[in-house]
């Protein structure tokens, strides 16, 4: 028997017009890895709230259709007797967190507490989840004083510790270094391997396509197709659906690698062949020699408890040229952003903005002329309307009503949220709030711009927005910092890249001269970007940035 | 407040004491206040609190609340001993204002007996990790909704603090000054009350469905992660305690 059996599924969020899930079946067999594709708002999201119970029993509205878990209905079973059975992961690792537990020992605990796991397994499975995603580490802190990625490793193994029938997981390496994501899938792929039901919602096609058994593809609530990830990924219509495939298709594509039997391409590294003649031309991203705004950082000390830095004695200029911060989860990415942002105040050292320190100022002074959007936009957004949230920044620094509010929808039609000025950010999905929180700050018309992880969640349509709004911001003659886990994105948008480790910098250069720097990219449980990785696959000795520069 | 919890953590014999009978002492201390009208014996009881919490090395972290409620006992002197419907005898006056003596003792008494209390919870709160006095709840059959119920309400403070930190922080970034004298903190703290009680509202929902989804709500039967130590004394404690109670009882009987 199928261990989950979905039957027409339809459902409806309370005051919403269109269907969020649209007449979808599909069965899963035990032990498989099925993969969820799909662009932002196609319903991935309230699929994996669906197979969890959250819908119907949490979020109300109208519901058809049925999910079987194993033999147990969804809709008549109460929510605990389902999480016995699935577990979830969510998209925004902050919401997993429970708040009843002060340690991130204890908090894995608590599911297992709840279940009635004897004492000393209990302690045997906490300990072997904190080793497979590499968080021994932290078991002693506070699960609210970690990094984004910490949590997220944090939340993945609260539940993976619960040995659930089915594993739901909702983009779970959103926040992740490569390394980490890479990590994850092979955990996931050993628990299913080991009888474990896997459903995962993800935005990475590489990694899907190199690990999960099937795709479904899903468009505007209805499921498009339910195939093997070569089938999915072959589709010529891919992108109308607003899904890339994994960048070995392109590629194939383009140099037409097709598979003469079946009609479908490479899906990924290890099916791409190894030697074949291609013709380069690396592009160089040339400086528009626009001056920007200098901020000059000078033997920088941070740390939130005492005598443990997480900043250790920085020295770096940034200007010119937009500028990737890359660099493993709780290397100090973040802190050291919000130390230039000034909502943090270093223990030493000094930081210079056009040479004025710093610390001759306040946050809320510097507004005018660094904007930094948070990592994870729950911290930020805290107005009840998209529009006030947008308007907020403006308006603090001087500008009239009527300028503010044209300011904040041309921005939020820059960031394709036009239509949604009037709702509440609380009502969006993830990828969308991440886009408010990036409308409010250019709406405030910063010098210098700082992104915190700007593509976390974003599916290929957003993230070429972000790109734009990058590129534009430079073109505007401003100074564009951004802390980013996706390699791809950094070697296609950047020109300048600073590798970053635990509290200090091992690289800083040209991002081509970066990617191939293999002992700091190790060290930073960075990769390489996969196009780079295909080509020296390929049999070539050199950094290819982007797909361009091969085709 | 780092660690996002009331909790002070000390080494010292009223922390080693177990929740069950912090929880008792709590109670008694409290109840016997309000059973006993005399002065005396109701300053005993509160001097008596005040000393477990130095044992406990956090008589220190006590003294902003009793300040914060100083306010509402400043009141309450005025009130009563202005108001008070036995006034006969002028204690003392204060330019045209006379405090009269009855009011003034009922008000004395009244505010023993709120410090007393604010300082009976400090012991239990400040020497008790929350996740501890509510699994010594479970473990005694507690429901599990009202076991987190009770944990919300205990982090309500370091929550509210906590939350207050990031939409300050948010603000700050966008342009409002935040920073500076009494007047700036001032201003800045009227914007500040609406989002909270929203956001925290959100929260709250929030954390239901994370504790929801780690089966919290579960009917079988729970464990848990560490063995409870059985604390040496607490069955003489108790008898103390609840002898105490009776003779408090007694008492008030008698005369
Ligand atoms: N509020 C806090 N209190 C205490 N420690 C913190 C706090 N915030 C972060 N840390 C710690 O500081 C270190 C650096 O965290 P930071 O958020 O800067 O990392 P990051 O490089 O941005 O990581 P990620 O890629 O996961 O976002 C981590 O070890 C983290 O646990
Ligand atoms: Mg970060």
């Amino acid at each position: 028997m199928s261990v989950l059996r979905v039957v027409n599924l339809k459902y409806k969020y309370p005051d919403s017009h269109r269907f969020a899930l649209n007449d979808i079946s599909f069965t899963v067999e035990k032990g498989e890895f099925l993969g969820i594709v799909g662009m932002n708002t196609s319903g991935k999201t309230t699929l994996c709230y669906a197979l969890s119970g959250l819908v119907p029993h949490f979020f109300k509205g109208a519901y058809g259709g049925d999910v079987y878990i194993g033999d147990m209905d969804v809709l008549s079973h109460e929510i605990s007797e389902i999480t016995a059975k699935v577990g979830l992961v969510f998209e925004n690792p902050f919401l997993q967190m429970t708040g009843a537990k002060f340690t991130v020992y204890d908090e894995i605990a608590f599911g297992l507490e709840n279940q009635g796991v004897p004492r000393d397994v209990m302690h045997e499975r906490i300990r072997e989840s904190m080793k497979l995603l590499d968080i021994e580490g932290l078991q002693g802190k506070n699960p609210f004083s970690l990094s984004g990625g910490q949590m997220q490793r944090v939340a993945i193994a609260s539940v993976i510790a619960m040995q659930p029938d089915v594993l739901i997981l909702d983009e779970p390496t959103s926040q992740l270094d490569p390394e980490g994501a890479e990590e994850v899938f092979r955990v996931v792929e050993k628990l299913a391997d080991e009888g474990m039901t896997i459903i995962m919602a993800e935005q990475k096609m590489e990694k899907l396509a190199a690990y999960a058994d099937r795709i479904l593809l899903l468009y505007d609530g209805k499921l498009i197709e339910d195939g093997k990830p070569e089938e999915v990924f072959s589709r010529e219509d891919l992108n109308e659906f607003g899904v890339e495939p994994p960048v070995y298709v392109k590629i194939s594509r383009a140099l037409g690698l097709r598979n003469e039997m079946s009609g479908l391409y490479p899906i990924s590294l290890e099916q791409m062949p190894t030697e074949r003649d291609i013709q380069f031309h690396p592009v160089t991203k040339t400086n528009n020699g626009n001056t920007t705004s200098e901020l000059i950082v000078r033997d920088l000390h941070f740390g939130y408890e005492k005598g443990q830095d997480v900043i250790r004695g920085l020295n770096v200029t940034l200007s010119g040229e937009p500028i990737a911060i890359i660099g493993q989860n709780g290397a100090g990415k973040t802190t050291f952003v919000k130390l230039l942002k000034a909502l943090l105040k270093p223990d030493t050292g000094e930081i210079l903005l056009n040479g004025a320190p710093l610390s001759e100022t306040t946050a809320a002074k510097l507004a005018s002329r660094i904007g930094l959007i948070f990592q994870n936009p729950n911290d930020q957004i805290f107005k009840h309307k998209v529009i006030d949230e947008v308007m907020f920044g403006p308006l603090n620094i001087g500008q009239t009503g009527e300028e503010a509010l044209a300011n904040a929808k041309e921005m939020l039609a820059l960031v394709g949220l036009a239509d949604k000025a009037d709702e509440n950010p609380y009502d969006l999905s993830l990828a969308e709030r991440k886009m408010v929180a990036v409308a409010s700050i250019l709406a405030m018309d910063t010098d210098v711009v700082i992104f915190d992880e700007p593509t976390m969640g974003q599916d290929v349509r957003g993230k070429s927005k972000v790109q734009e709004i990058i590129h534009s911001l430079h073109e505007k003659g401003k100074l564009v910092i951004c802390i980013l886990h996706d390699m791809d994105f950094v070697a296609d948008t950047f020109g300048r890249t600073i590798i970053f480790s635990n509290g200090g910098m091992l690289f800083d250069g040209p991002t081509r001269e970066a990617f191939a720097q293999e002992e700091a990219l190790r060290l930073a449980r960075v990769e390489q970007p996969n196009i780079t990785k295909l080509v020296q696959r390929l049999g070539y000795d050199r950094i290819i940035l982007r797909a361009t520069e091969l085709i | 407040m780092n660690n996002m919890t009331l909790y002070v953590s000390r080494d010292s014999p009223v922390h080693r004491v177990d929740p069950m009978t912090k929880l008792l002492f709590v109670f008694i201390s409290i109840t016997s206040t309000y059973i006993l009208s005399d002065h005396l014996a109701v300053l005993g009881i509160l001097l008596f609190t005040f000393f477990i919490l130095l044992i406990g090395k956090v008589f220190k972290s006590i003294l902003p609340v009793i300040g914060v409620s100083f306010l509402l006992i400043a009141s309450i002197i005025i009130v009563q001993g202005f108001f008070h419907p036995d006034r006969a005898t002028v204690l003392f006056e204060i330019g045209p204002i006379a405090i009269y003596k009855e009011g003034f003792l009922i008000a004395f008494l009244i505010t023993l007996r709120v410090v007393n209390m604010v300082a009976a919870f400090g012991v239990l709160i400040l020497t008790t990790k929350p996740d501890d006095l509510v699994e010594a709840l479970l473990q005694k059959g507690l429901s599990p909704k009202f076991g987190y119920v009770l944990l919300s309400v205990l982090q309500i403070i370091p929550q509210m603090v906590a939350l207050t930190g990031k939409i300050t922080d948010a603000q700050r970034a966008r342009g409002m000054e935040t920073e500076g004298g009494i007047w700036m903190r001032f201003k800045s703290f009227l914007p500040l009350l609406g989002p909270v009680v929203l956001n925290s509202l959100t929260e709250t929902r929030e954390r239901s469905i994370a504790l929801e989804i780690r089966g919290f709500n579960a009917k079988g039967n729970r464990t848990f992660l560490y063995e409870r130590k059985n604390y040496r004394y607490s069955v003489p404690f108790r008898i103390a305690l609840i002898a105490f109670f009776l003779a408090v009882i007694a008492w008030r009987v008698i005369s």
